[in-house]
């Protein structure tokens, strides 16, 4: 398993690289120029001339490429053209909070679309699972950005019970001292991933109830709800894995739109503002960071599918 | 005293989108303990629905209908409340079902599993309740049960999973087990290992058991008692010896007479029963059998039968057989071929509403296997054919390259018009050989020959148009197609890959086809999913047929299907053969079908041919220990011959084919294995003309050492 686990690794840089390279190759063939969009349209040619050779611009695309390679590598992603600040820095301030918002809510799906996924299954075609269906489908229909007003407008404009910002503070610690208002942007962001998690949670625990074993569990006497967290969860669930570590970059999207009406500003507004300035360092290094982590959820997801599937534990010595 | 178990007016019903089926209709029977009963039918009839309404373990939708009652020991269990019901389940009747692949939670350890029902009926600790699954592992015959313990269920082999399943199933000492199929995915090696096991462990333990199946030979040999069920009914219910020799139910006669037996007239058709059972969401008024029945009459249709007659023999028919039918009932194959010709079926089917099987009359002969001089320019020929596959992973640095010995050293030959039945456990490379002979698979080292050229060196559109000549039939041809493909487009395929004919030539010749194989032109605007197992398995006879072929190698042809569509499609196998002077490579586990199809015989394990001759010769005297011990473990539908061999067969299982032992491949489980046996790899030899095995202590004498073969003993 370890050899296993140590190739997929491998596996992960790679393709990390490939996603430098890229990301890297696009920004660049992409038509426009950083200079005019931070200069603006006025800009003479000198003072084009000047930003180029100050944002070393001007030299070959390989010569770059190798530059900002060896600097990421020594945590160094330049200086933003708009913002004036080190690259490492505003994704350092940024990066920990999405994180806990992005953690949370996935975390709060999860508990409640399992459970929920399996009750439906169970219940298939009976009025519970048809309610929680058309529920499902409202969520996933409905744009994370109305969600998140809408919840605004009920929960703090009208009744007063949770604000409508989010935590302001710029560290982890500070965000987590301010539950009450880390309730609503982590809801929002939940309702919006419960939909698709529950479905596959749905589909796959339907197919893992009409395998043999679980009858076999049900003929030696079990309780059907030890039936359930015994022999159908686990099962289920393997399926699940694979969908959730490749669900990140739909996560990291969903992040955007909560950021902007919570006023939470992390990663997902950063980069928005990176893409209409055409601020190459910060596309680049939250590009990365996103790569990343896409790469990283299915490296995770593979994981836990390793240690959850004994047919996969064992054969991949 | 009241009987340990007693069923009376069981009826399962099952509420679902096309309507209520009747699952389980009025069935009514008792159990002592130490007794086991046979519950036997074909597919569909009921027989699991009864096995599981016994327990309460109904599908979504199923109900036990009102008046249906289960006594164990005089309680009443139809109507308990489901707290105490589970108390019933896995502690006083406990179950085993068939396939042990699925029934096992991949999960989680073999020790957690058995441990499991222990732990819930006993009260007892998780040491204890471990200690309990060690010890009914060790019942049941698993080597090293502690070792077990951790394993998961993927590390064990399908024989040791259903050892598994039956320890669970054993665990609390149940008093009645009620087994599913329980040998129906193992091979008949260890079919009758796991058999002999329920049988010692039945009688050891005084357990009651019910044994559901649709064998009739392992029903001849491990019941006491039969219900023969049809369509949710029983039909007929009497003691084993009874049923087999003087029963009364024409379904239990024509399901007896359609079972390919070992000392069948290969020159007889199978009798058959046409048509499919009824849609139980509808079912006929009047005896259900009648639509398939030769003996029906008016009143069959219109009133329904009865379970009737003495205590210890009961029928429910209007006018019962007496006795077996007489073997030429089918008809000979000769006089089938040219019944095709004039099309026409007999019976109507159930799903589709589509003939099956086809009329038979005529007589056109049957161009036999030739003599052994025309043997000398054979049609096909295999010489030495080697195919390993490297196991997965073996390519990192730091690992020996280990591969699996799919096929080692094989050759044989083919004759025009002539059958080539090979048999062997599942893993003994089989499949793998048949893929390499009709050139799907490449050999690492020997060639095949089709006339005399080697197919492995043809390149481009020779080898196409020499694909043509070597077709192949699967278990099942569709689960490799296309589910949205109708009919007409998959037996056109072939002809458009190949360019033959207009498109007009190509419609004439897909509806010759289908005639050909008695399936009605109607049928050509079908799904794959709309047809019945046998008519799937006529489509594709017609589609490998489809290009003329001159060697058709049919992998598992009958394995998916019932015991007497199996009948009519090995019927229509023979007559094609004999219409077009086909040769076959027929490959199957099941000994009593290839030696109904095959002229030869080529006995494989672990990947090489241990014997060759001819069906006759191999049946009646085997050279080979193991070819003996593969005959001897097929159960024939004879109660006094099957309780005459028990214990008989093969122990053991095979050997991993990544390791196979030194010497002579099969001695880790000959009885007759000696020193020289590890030792030496015995060679192949002559035991007469056209026969060899490779062993050095044969059970007949080699032909060499012995001048008269004919006077060497048999086993
Ligand atoms: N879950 C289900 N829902 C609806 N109908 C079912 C269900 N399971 C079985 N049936 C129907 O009940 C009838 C009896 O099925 P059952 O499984 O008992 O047959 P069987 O004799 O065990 O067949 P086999 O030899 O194929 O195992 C069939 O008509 C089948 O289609
Ligand atoms: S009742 Fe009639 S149709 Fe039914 S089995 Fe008897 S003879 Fe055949
Ligand atoms: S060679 Fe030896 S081990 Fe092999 S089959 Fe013959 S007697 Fe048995
Ligand atoms: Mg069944």
């Amino acid at each position: 398993m370890t050899a296993y686990l140590l190739r997929r690794t491998g596996q992960a840089i790679v393709v990390v690289i490939g996603v430098m390279v890229l990301t890297f190759a696009l920004i660049h063939l992409a038509p426009g120029s950083a200079a005019r969009a931070t200069l603006g349209t006025k800009a003479t040619a000198e003072r084009i001339a000047v930003f180029n050779a100050a944002n070393g611009l001007n030299r070959p695309l390989a010569a770059q490429f190798a530059t900002f390679v060896k600097q990421a590598a020594e945590g160094n992603f330049g200086t933003s053209y708009s913002l004036h600040e080190p690259v490492s820095t505003l994704i350092a301030q940024r990066l920990p909070r999405d994180a806990v918002l992005l953690g949370l809510s996935t975390l709060l799906a999860l508990l409640v679309a399992l459970p929920m996924g399996v009750y439906q299954a169970v219940r298939r075609g009976r009025a519970g699972d048809h309610m929680l269906t058309v529920l499902s489908f409202v969520l996933y229909s409905m744009p994370d950005f109305f969600f998140g007003l809408l919840l605004v407008a009920l929960f703090s404009v009208q009744l007063h019970l949770l604000p409508s910002q989010a935590p302001q503070a710029q560290s982890v610690g500070g965000v987590l001292a301010d539950p009450k208002a880390l309730v609503l942007p982590v809801v929002t962001l939940a309702l919006v991933s419960l939909a698709s998690f529950s479905r596959y949670m749905r589909s796959s625990a339907i197919g893992v109830l009409a395998q043999d074993h679980v009858l076999v569990a049900r003929a030696k006497g079990l309780p059907e709800h030890l039936v359930l967290r015994r022999h159908v969860l686990r099962n289920a669930l393997l399926p699940v894995i694979t969908v959730l570590g490749l669900a990140a970059p739909a996560i990291v999207t969903g992040a955007v739109i909560a950021e902007s009406v919570f006023n939470y500003p992390g990663m997902g507004l950063l980069f928005y503002q990176a893409a209409t300035s055409k601020d190459y360092p910060i596309l680049l290094a939250s590009t990365l960071v996103v790569g990343v982590a896409t790469v990283l959820g299915s490296l995770l997801a593979d994981i836990a599918y390793t240690l959850l599937d004994p047919r996969i534990r064992y054969d991949r010595g | 005293m009241p009987p340990l178990l007693d069923v009376r007016n069981l009826t399962t019903h099952i509420r679902t989108g096309r309507g209520t089926v009747r699952a389980v209709q009025d069935v009514s029977f008792t159990l002592e303990a130490g007794e086991t009963l046979g519950l036997v039918g074909e597919s569909g009839c009921g027989k699991s629905m009864t096995g599981l309404s016994l327990l309460g373990l109904l599908p979504p939708g199923g109900t036990l209908v009102e008046g249906s009652s289960v006594r164990l020991d005089g309680r009443e269990l139809v109507g308990l409340p489901d707290r105490e019901l589970r108390t019933v389940r896995g502690n006083d009747i406990a179950m085993v079902f068939q396939d042990p692949m699925t029934s096992l939670d991949p999960t989680k350890t073999i020790g957690h599993q058995v441990a499991e029902p222990v732990l819930l009926h006993r009260g007892v600790s998780r040491a204890a309740a471990r200690e309990r699954a060690v010890e009914v592992l060790g019942l049941v015959g698993l080597p090293q049960p502690r070792r077990r313990l951790s394993d998961y269920p993927h590390q064990l082999s399908g024989g040791q999973r259903q050892r598994a399943l039956i320890a669970m199933a054993l665990a609390n000492e149940p008093r009645v087990l009620i087994a599913d199929e329980p040998t129906t995915a193992l091979d008949v090696t260890i079919q009758a290992q796991i058999l002999a096991l329920l049988a010692d462990l039945r009688a050891r333990l005084g357990m009651a058991m019910i044994l559901i199946t649709h064998d009739m030979g392992v029903t001849a040999g491990n019941t006491d008692r039969v219900n023969v069920m049809y369509a949710g009914r029983i039909a007929e219910s009497t003691g084993t010896d009874r049923l087999f020799s003087r029963m009364r139910h024409p379904y239990t006669q024509r399901l007896l007479a359609s079972v390919p037996r070992l000392t069948q007239d290969p020159a007889l058709l199978l009798p058959t029963i046409p048509g499919l059972p009824p849609d139980l969401a509808d079912p006929p008024t009047g005896c259900r059998f009648a639509d398939r029945c030769p003996y029906a009459t008016a009143r069959c249709r219109a009133e329904e039968p009865q379970l009737d007659g003495t205590a210890e023999h009961r029928f429910a028919c209007w006018h019962p057989v007496d006795g077996p039918a007489p073997a030429e009932i089918g008809g000979k194959v000769a006089d089938a071929v040219a019944g095709a010709a004039t099309g026409g079926g007999e019976g109507a089917a159930a799903t589709t509403g589509l003939a099956e099987g086809p009329a038979a009359a005529g007589t056109v002969v049957r161009p036999r296997a030739p003599e052994p001089a025309a043997a000398a320019a054979p049609l096909l020929e295999a010489r030495g054919l080697v195919r390993e596959y490297p196991l997965r992973g073996s390519w990192l640095p730091g690992r020996d390259r280990r591969v699996v010995h799919a096929v080692s050293d094989v050759s044989f030959t083919l004759a025009r018009g002539e059958t080539f039945g090979l048999v062997g456990e599942s893993g003994c490379g089989k499949t793998t050989l048949g893929r390499l002979l009709v050139g799907l698979d490449r050999p690492d080292a020997g060639a095949v020959t089709l006339e005399g050229t080697d197919i492995g060196t043809l390149r481009g559109g020779e080898l196409r148009r020499r694909r043509r000549d070597l077709q192949m039939v699967f278990q099942d041809p569709f689960s490799s197609l296309d589910p949205r493909m109708r009919v007409s487009a998959v037996l056109r395929e072939p002809l458009r890959i190949q360019g033959i004919g207009t498109a007009r030539e190509q419609r004439a010749r897909v509806a010759e086809l289908m005639a050909e194989v008695g399936l009605p032109e109607r049928g050509l605007d079908l799904f794959p999913h709309e047809f019945s197992g046998g008519q799937r398995q006529r489509v594709g006879l017609a589609r490998a047929l489809a290009l003329t072929p001159k060697v058709i190698v049919a992998d598992e042809p009958v394995s998916a299907l019932d015991v007497s569509v199996r009948a009519q499609v090995l019927n229509l196998m023979k007559r094609l053969q004999a219409a077009h002077g086909l040769s076959y490579v027929v490959i199957s586990h099941d000994l009593a079908v290839v030696r109904h199809l095959a002229d030869r015989i080529g006995v494989m394990y672990l990947g090489r041919l241990v014997e060759v001759g001819t069906a006759a010769e191999v049946h009646r005297r085997p050279a080979h220990p193991y070819t003996a011990g593969l005959l001897a473990a097929v159960p024939v539908p004879d109660p006094a011959q099957e309780r005459a061999k028990r214990g008989a067969g093969i122990g053991g299982e095979l050997p991993d084919p990544a390791a196979p032992p030194s010497g002579c491949r099969f001695r880790t489980r000959c009885p007759l294995a000696q020193e020289r046996c590890a030792r030496e790899e015995p060679a192949l030899r002559s035991f007469g003309p056209g026969h060899t095995a490779a062993c050095h202590f044969p059970l007949v004498a080699p032909a060499a050492d012995s001048p008269s073969d004919v006077a060497a003993g048999r086993p």
